[in-house]
């Protein structure tokens, strides 16, 4: 008979994969099942009209763009930082490197206020662009720059110690094989950074679609622009549509759950390319 | 291509790694760096590879000077201890990457650039593993490849950096005398660093012992074992006894013996340190029957039979030193002798090279 058991040093294979489908299941699993119930009230055609109406559908494109161009932003400004700190030794570094957790621990409302106050029109940033006819508050620029703000850590925290164990002689077979430094970079170390490059950046992206006390106090929130489904979904729970309010719940978490697998499944196949076992 | 070094120093801090080092290494030729870890043979090399720049120096390639030239630009092969492969390749990219990397109008075709990668593995005779990741070698056949993607872009010279230092003892073997013939047949100036002295001088046509920055002496593997020109080169080539007495206008007194010292006449009642390899000291059970001049009593404390060659421990008897004497014999001349543990032997060093006692 084929069984998954392995022989191992350390016993208690059974307790502990029971013990973690158990978990699993009271933490993650019923839960979001819970949600999948609730949508049930509704009858086929009321679901499709409740998560297709222009204005859900608006919010679909702002959370998941945002998020989207959020998270590609912090792959490569993230890369960079993660770069910077574990390359150069300068004064100040482990202030520069705890940083970099900020936006992990500030609460996000506090974090949500702070931007709006810098980025509106009057803000110490934003009243530099608003002669330039760029608004960053109260618009979908507004939810870009709150949705970057919360991922950086993400990226910065996979790459870091990958970045870390790649031996500078690596570096130095690569010149004196007599690659350049952008060669080396691209095709030399970026593939190795690739896979923790992109678990960074499928978090980032997974944590920003479901921000949302930042979001709320720099999106302005107008219908159809700068609304994104969260609130949507808050909305609609004020209302006492509950049904509603978890049908869009119900995509939301499809959709996210799609793309995750996406991303893992090319996180897997880059992974088996560049061999880091 | 020969290569010249001329005064090299090198700082890191407080660290001396090479003080003023001038060496030259002679075209097609396979030298070794040895010496223990810190001792600068390794610093040595990465600047000759460029992967280092000295504090002062220079280097030159076939009497040109590179020393400001970048590592890309000075065609050496470089091979690291842990060969450095780059894993998200594979072994034929690996290899095949020097290649990849020229400029167009340097670049082969890639026709000819998969002739000459299977070519170079077919050297290396690993060619049925062209497709496998490196995670997925042996360690010999890392280094192998390792060597192979070096000579990919001809390089003038090849530097291997304690290449089986991280092999276990069987492979490291092989892989040595496969080095060996390699180089037979490819003349290509190589330089090795190692801290193995067998290794050294079982490959190398000189060598260079290298302690604390400085060179102790450069020459063949004879000449290094046969006549160490330090006490250091002497303790770290091989087994070594030592033995205590003075110097006087050419005459040494070690324990008992007396001896001709001509390279001392100037010395006047100096401390000097005898130093005996263990087959050079002969061994008999009565006094006289070494030519009836003083000989040095001891015990026999004990016996390492096995193999051609008998290694006894013995600690003499005229003195309150425990350290043991190390000697070698023959088996024929082991049982000749009859010995045993607790036996009263005479010993006298048949050749010893005499040096002042170093004061610390």
């Amino acid at each position: 008979m084929y069984t998954f058991k392995q022989h191992s040093v350390l016993p208690g294979f059974n307790l502990a994969l029971g013990f973690t489908l158990l978990y699993l299941s009271l933490i993650v699993l019923i839960p979001l099942s819970a949600a999948f119930v609730r949508t049930a009230a509704l009858t086929w055609p009321e679901f499709w009209n409740a998560v297709t109406t222009p204005r859900v559908i608006a919010s679909y494109r702002l959370t998941f763009g945002a998020s989207f161009a959020a998270a590609l932003v912090n792959a490569v400004f993230g890369l960079l930082v993660a770069w910077v700190l574990v390359r150069y030794r300068f004064p100040g570094k482990k202030l520069v490197d705890a940083l970099v957790d900020l936006p992990f621990a500030l609460p996000t409302a506090v974090a949500g206020i702070a931007l709006t106050a810098l980025y509106a029109g009057n803000g110490w940033v934003g009243q530099y662009f608003e002669p330039l006819g760029i608004k960053i508050a109260f618009t979908p620029i507004g939810v870009f720059v709150a949705l970057t703000f919360i991922g950086l850590p993400f990226v910065v925290r996979t790459v870091q110690p990958v970045l870390e164990d790649i031996e500078s002689e690596l570096e130095e077979a690569a010149a004196t094989l007599g690659a350049n430094r952008l060669q080396t970079f691209l095709r030399v170390i970026f593939p190795t950074l690739l896979p923790a490059l992109m678990t960074g950046f499928a978090l980032a992206f997974a944590r920003a679609i479901g921000e949302y006390g930042s979001v709320i106090f720099i999106a302005g929130n107008m219908p159809m622009v700068s609304e994104i489904t969260p609130l949507l979904i808050i909305t609609k729970l004020e209302q006492y549509d509950y049904a509603g309010a978890t049908a869009l719940a119900v995509v939301m978490l499809v959709i996210s759950f799609v793309m995750l697998l996406i991303i893992n499944l090319l996180q897997w196949w880059s992974r088996r390319r560049s061999a880091l076992a | 291509m020969s290569i010249e070094v001329r005064n090299l120093s090198k700082q890191f801090g407080d660290f001396a790694a090479l003080r003023d080092i001038t060496l030259e290494v002679k075209s097609g030729e396979l030298l070794a760096l040895l010496g223990p870890s810190g001792s600068g043979k390794t610093t040595l090399l990465r600047v000759i590879a460029g992967l280092e720049a000295a504090d002062a120096g220079q280097v030159l390639f076939q009497g040109e000077d590179a020393t400001d030239q970048h590592v890309r630009d000075r065609h050496v092969g470089f091979v690291f201890q842990h060969y450095a492969l780059f894993r998200n390749m594979t072994i034929f990219e690996n290899v095949a990457f020097g290649l990849r990397v020229r400029p167009k109008k340097f670049r082969p075709a890639d026709v000819e650039i998969r002739r000459r990668v299977q070519e170079l593995l077919k050297l290396v005779q690993l060619d049925w593993l062209a497709d496998r990741y490196p995670h997925q070698l042996s360690g010999g056949q890392r280094q192998r490849i390792a060597l192979a993607r070096a000579l990919a872009v001809e390089p003038k010279v090849l530097l291997l950096d304690e290449p089986f230092g991280a092999l276990d003892a069987r492979v490291r073997k092989e892989l040595r005398s496969w080095l060996r013939r390699l180089h037979d047949d490819m003349h290509i100036t190589s330089v090795f660093v190692t801290h193995d002295q067998e290794e050294a001088l079982e490959v190398a046509d000189r060598i260079v012992v290298m302690n604390e920055g400085r060179i102790e002496q450069i020459g063949t593997p004879d000449e290094v074992y046969e006549r160490p020109a330090s006490p250091f080169v002497y303790e770290f080539l091989g087994k070594v006894n030592l033995f205590h007495g003075r110097l006087h206008r050419g005459r040494a007194w070690i324990g008992g013996i007396e001896v001709d010292a001509p390279e001392h006449t100037e010395a006047e009642e100096l401390a000097a340190v005898a130093y005996v390899r263990p087959h050079d000291i002969h061994v008999d059970k009565v006094a006289n029957a070494l030519n009836g001049e003083g000989a040095i009593a001891a015990h026999v404390s004990h016996i390492l039979s096995v193999g051609p060659v008998v290694r006894l421990g013995l600690t003499r008897d005229d003195s309150e030193d425990k350290e043991l004497i190390e000697v070698e014999i023959s088996k024929a001349r082991f049982r000749e002798l009859q010995l045993t543990r607790g036996n009263q032997v005479f010993i006298k060093p048949s050749r010893l090279d005499l040096f002042p006692a170093q004061i610390h």
